[in-house]
């Protein structure tokens, strides 16, 4: 009995070892490929992510970046952390693990729940991932990484897959109501009806971007004033001069604000639009007005059947 | 190594993005809201089966109860019946003893009475006889001293009858 209790513990463990090499692994992945691809730079370098392989593709040439790889490593991680959180679930919730795991749920539906209403229940899961994605992706330049999200392509697919989630929400109230929403209050306002529907995936996706890519332009321009700096004042000692030793302590304490802050920040942001937009687009009244209709259709039927 | 400009839109790029949050939001559905709503389920399914058995004890408990305080109520009430029999076979049992000895007591003072009479009767008798005795004795003594029969016998046949009556 005990031996094969401690069998089965031994191979819970070594379950969760892969599990956290499978969170570990592709992060370590990414920082090799960086190190390994990185050029030797001199001065303020402020560019985008580095391109790893060019494909010829019809319209634009397909191109695997820092910020795919990256981003796929997230997810691998996130993969990895979802299945170390859930395993070993039990009934009486024995593990740490599992309370935060329930936590997690529990957190995501409260919150789907209280700002999307009870009709939106399936949107937790999406919800949860654009979270996971962005805090994770922006939080992965702590490391050393490009943070994916500093990548105006990467905010815009998400931006995009928000964007068609709220014209289907539009389009639950019929095709023709859809058109005509464009047309109110009234006519004249259609081409800007137009601009704001499509500015929104723009605006999430800028935003997004934006403030990462700013944090990352600020860092950089930071520290290489720091180092400009400390060239400038001790560059005439003979040995400690070479090391810049300004740049020690403040881009950390501009980090916590810029990398670590803003990022979560502007994950929990993005998913707050998520949820406004796409319960906005098809608000409840006209849901239950909706309802209301169908079923008296329905009424009708029955009494006409009878 | 060739970098992106800080700003450049790739067509490819958005729709690799847009792939991975729907990859990434299919796993959080599959591998972590699944399990842990699975388990949130079962959990609240043994509760509520738990809260279901705990009521049926308690009100089997209270269907004991009543019965047990039943079954004592109609015990109490045997034992007071039995109890108020007993007093009450008790009492006439007395009274059936009480009658019985007041009978005898009264039979035999009756008897006693009767033999007291008889006794008495008897006593008179033979203080009569005595007295006849006594008087026949002295009339002899006294016939013997003045012989006058006849005025004698009246005297003593008076006296007899006095005796008597």
């Amino acid at each position: 009995m005990s031996e094969e209790k401690r069998g089965r513990d031994a191979r819970f463990r070594r379950v969760d070892g892969l599990l956290i090499a499978l969170m570990i692994l592709p992060l370590l992945c990414c920082i090799a490929l960086k190190v390994l691809y990185t050029p030797e730079s001199q001065g303020v370098d402020i560019s985008g992510a580095m391109i790893f392989l060019e494909i010829p593709f019809p319209l634009q040439p397909l191109i695997i970046s820092e910020s795919q790889v990256n981003s796929w490593a997230v997810i691998l991680t996130l993969l990895g952390l979802c299945l170390y959180l859930t395993h070993g679930l039990t009934e009486r919730a024995e593990t740490k693990r599992q309370l935060a795991a329930e936590w997690i749920v529990e957190k995501c539906e409260g919150l789907v729940s209280m700002n999307m209403g009870e009709r939106y229940a399936g949107y937790e899961y999406l919800i949860a991932a654009i979270m996971g994605l962005s805090a994770l992706s922006s939080l992965s330049c702590l490391i050393g990484l490009f943070a994916p999200t500093g990548d105006v392509n990467v905010t815009a697919g998400w931006a995009i897959l928000v964007f068609v989630l709220i014209t289907r929400q539009k389009l639950a109230g019929g095709f023709l109501n859809y058109l005509k929403g464009f047309t109110e209050p009234i006519p004249l306002f259609t081409p800007m009806n137009f601009i704001s529907e499509f500015s929104t995936p723009v605006s999430m996706a800028f935003r997004h971007y934006g403030n990462v890519m700013s944090g990352a332009v600020i860092s950089a321009l930071l520290g290489a004033a720091l180092g400009g700096l400390s060239r400038l004042l001790l560059g005439w000692i003979p040995v400690v001069g070479s090391i810049p030793l300004l740049q020690i302590g403040l881009p950390a304490i501009f980090s916590i604000y810029f990398d670590v802050f803003s990022g979560l920040m502007q994950a929990f942001i993005f998913a707050m639009l998520t949820m406004l937009n796409v319960s906005g687009a098809f608000p409840q009244e006209a849901w239950e007005k909706r309802q209301q209709k169908k079923t008296i259709r329905k009424q009708r039927a029955a009494l006409a059947k009878g | 190594m060739q970098s992106l400009s800080i700003i450049s839109v790739n067509i490819w790029q958005i729709l690799i993005s847009f792939a991975n949050l729907a990859i990434l939001t299919w796993i959080i559905k599959k591998f972590l809201f699944k399990p842990v709503k699975k388990v949130l389920d079962s959990r609240r399914e043994t509760i509520d089966s738990a809260y279901a058995r705990a009521e049926t004890a308690e009100a089997e408990a209270e269907e004991h109860r009543k019965n047990y305080a039943a079954a004592m109520a109609a015990a109490k009430q045997t034992t007071d019946q039995m109890i108020s029999d007993a007093a009450r076979e008790a009492e006439r049992r007395g009274s059936e003893i009480e009658g019985e000895a007041r009978e005898r007591a009264q039979e035999i003072r009756r008897q006693a009475e009767l033999d007291a009479q008889q006794e008495l009767r008897k006593a008179e008798d033979e203080m009569k006889h005595e007295i006849a005795d006594i008087s026949a004795k002295l009339t002899g003594k006294l016939l013997e001293r003045e012989i006058q029969p006849e005025d004698h016998r009246e005297l003593i046949d008076s006296f007899l009858q006095e005796l008597d009556g």
